[in-house]
């Protein structure tokens, strides 16, 4: 199958700020794809190169078959784009967001108004045409920006931290959105800070850091080859390590030491967990690996800023 | 340049945004070139006498019409646009759609023009209500099309200061340093005939003296020296300005 976009080499500088350093990915039609990292990774400008609106520095960047170049209508015509910033139009009703929008891609009004109301039944904003933008909330908002993307009944969505500052109705009701639409067969885009977005929604991902991305996969498994199954955090002051690492040699996993925690990555963590309670250590936590444990293992657990 | 019939859906855009206040903003942009008109042609007129056969609000007419396009149009792309690019993130919005970033400035800048144009337009209709009529009407139809290009350069020309603009404040910068001075020394108020040499040459160099030169030449009906000239010069610039302005919001927008 020839993928969707394909990216090899691709590399963005900002004047002598690498912010993304030749990377390689192919994104298959009809799959939802995840860019995670943390902020100043490089996934924004990433997809911002995906459609079009930020000039590749190097390397080749193709979607569609086409190069993705700056003002390449063919692709802009065929992609949907939900911002990272609330950006719609503060002057104008939902209804004519989304009108002014319809036409911006040529369609014509009357089209124009049969999806309209269409798009706002799947976002559930038909009570709200005729409100004025600083009358919804955040979730409406964003469910708008949602609707807005798919005017153009795009092939490709580009959706950049879609969920940020949501509730977990309203961030639910848009996983449900999105899922949706892949199920009709669109290729989705997403980056997310969010972990438990992307496992949501995402087929594959790569982790992105400092411009390069540092490991690809499915999920699951990325989670599974990376930590394993379980994770246990014991609380206990670093002077002690020496004392429990010799009571726990005995079992198969990873640890590490990080802040206040002494981390257990295990296969299996019962037998563990067992001796533990014999050891008697009080503040310990036995949990399910997540790609969140993924990311800051690949990532570092220190502060991005 | 990437430019096509889809400035037009830019310029509908302001259109649909300013629906809601449009009779406030033309109002208010007409308030500064009637207080001119009120406090120098009426006020200070009846103290000056014949100027050139007529009364002084004759001659100041033409002059306040034209910069009442300046300003309107010079207004729009400073504050409007800056509001559009920084506080709103309409452009963002925009070159994410099959508009290109050179479509977004020119539909704004062609916005600045028609506000311009109802600047003047609405100037136009004081100066005939206060009995100031163009020389013809033919010459009336010729000075409403050049307002459209007279507010082309000057929005052009405010597009290029926002660029550059690296905060609302640096917009005092042109509106004090440029557009004020150019104000009082385009002959607007007053001829420039009592100027020292050096004065009117640097005045030749101020594109608004050859608007008033022109607007002027409507309203008398006397053709000035060198009119041609000012209107093929004014053509020029406004062209070579709004080419300038577009290659500058891009390297600003597209990064």
């Amino acid at each position: 199958m020839i993928p969707l976009v394909t990216a090899s080499g691709l590399t963005k500088n900002y004047g002598d700020l690498v912010a993304v350093a030749g990377i390689d990915f192919e994104i298959q039609e009809g799959e939802c794809f995840g860019f995670l990292g943390p902020n100043g990774a490089g996934k924004t400008t990433t997809v911002r190169m995906i459609h079009c609106v930020s000039p590749v520095t190097s390397g080749t960047l193709t979607v569609g078959g086409l190069p993705a170049s700056i003002d390449n209508r063919a692709l802009k015509m065929m992609t949907g784009v939900i911002p990272q910033e609330i950006n719609l139009d503060n002057d104008l009703t939902v209804q004519e967001n989304l009108i002014i929008f319809a036409r911006f891609f040529d369609i014509g009004r009357k089209e124009a108004r049969a999806r309209i109301a269409e798009l706002l039944r799947f976002v559930e904003l038909e009570a709200k045409a005729g409100s004025k933008i600083s009358e919804l909330s955040t979730g409406m908002k964003r469910r708008l920006l949602i609707a807005r993307a798919l005017i153009n009944r795009p092939r490709l969505i580009v959706a950049d931290e879609p969920t940020t500052g949501l509730d977990p109705q309203a961030r639910h009701l848009i996983w449900q959105r999105l899922r949706q639409l892949k199920k009709q067969g669109t290729t989705l885009i997403l980056t997310t800070q969010y972990m438990e977005e992307a496992q949501q929604l995402c087929d594959r991902i790569v982790v992105m850091y400092q411009g390069k991305i540092l490991k690809e996969g499915v999920p699951a498994r990325l989670v599974e080859d990376e930590i394993g199954k379980e994770v246990i955090e014991i609380r206990i002051p670093p002077e002690e390590d020496g004392k429990v690492l010799a009571e726990l040699s005995a079992f198969p996993c990873a640890h590490e030491r990080v802040g206040d925690t002494l981390y257990f990555y295990c296969r299996d963590g019962h037998a563990l967990m067992r001796k533990l309670i014999e050891l008697d250590l009080p503040n310990t936590l036995n949990r399910p690996a997540t790609l969140e444990d993924v990311f800051l293992k690949l990532t570092g657990r220190s502060l991005h800023e | 340049m990437s430019l096509s019939y889809r400035i037009a859906y830019v310029f509908l855009r302001n259109l649909y945004s300013y629906k809601r206040f449009i009779v406030p903003t033309f109002l208010v942009s007409l308030v500064e070139p009637l207080f001119y008109l009120i406090t120098f042609g009426v006020g200070m007129g009846a103290y000056m006498g014949a100027f050139g056969g007529k009364p002084y609000l004759h001659f100041l007419v033409p002059g306040v019409l034209v910069s009442a396009v300046m300003m309107s149009s010079s207004f729009e792309c400073l504050y409007g646009t800056y509001i559009k690019i920084v506080h709103e993130k309409v452009y963002d919005s925009l070159i994410a759609t099959p508009v290109s970033a050179d479509e977004a400035v020119a539909g704004d800048i062609a916005w600045g023009s028609f506000r311009g144009l109802v600047s003047g337009t609405l100037m136009m209709t004081v100066a005939l209500a206060m009995g100031v009529p163009p020389a013809s009407v033919g010459g009336l139809v010729l000075l409403l099309v050049f307002l459209v290009f007279i507010g082309v350069l000057f929005g052009s020309l405010a597009m290029i200061v926002t660029s550059v603009a690296p905060s609302f404040d640096f917009f005092s910068y042109y509106t004090e340093l440029v557009i004020t001075p150019m104000l009082f020394f385009s002959g607007v108020f007053f001829p420039l005939d009592h100027f020292p040499p050096w004065m009117k040459t640097l005045a030749e160099f101020l594109p608004l003296t050859h608007a008033v030169r022109i607007s002027r030449a409507v309203f008398t009906g006397e053709p000035a020296a060198g009119l041609g000239w000012s209107f093929a010069g004014l053509l020029v610039l406004a062209a070579v300005v709004f080419t300038i302005s577009i290659r500058m919001m891009r390297k600003r927008l597209i990064k």
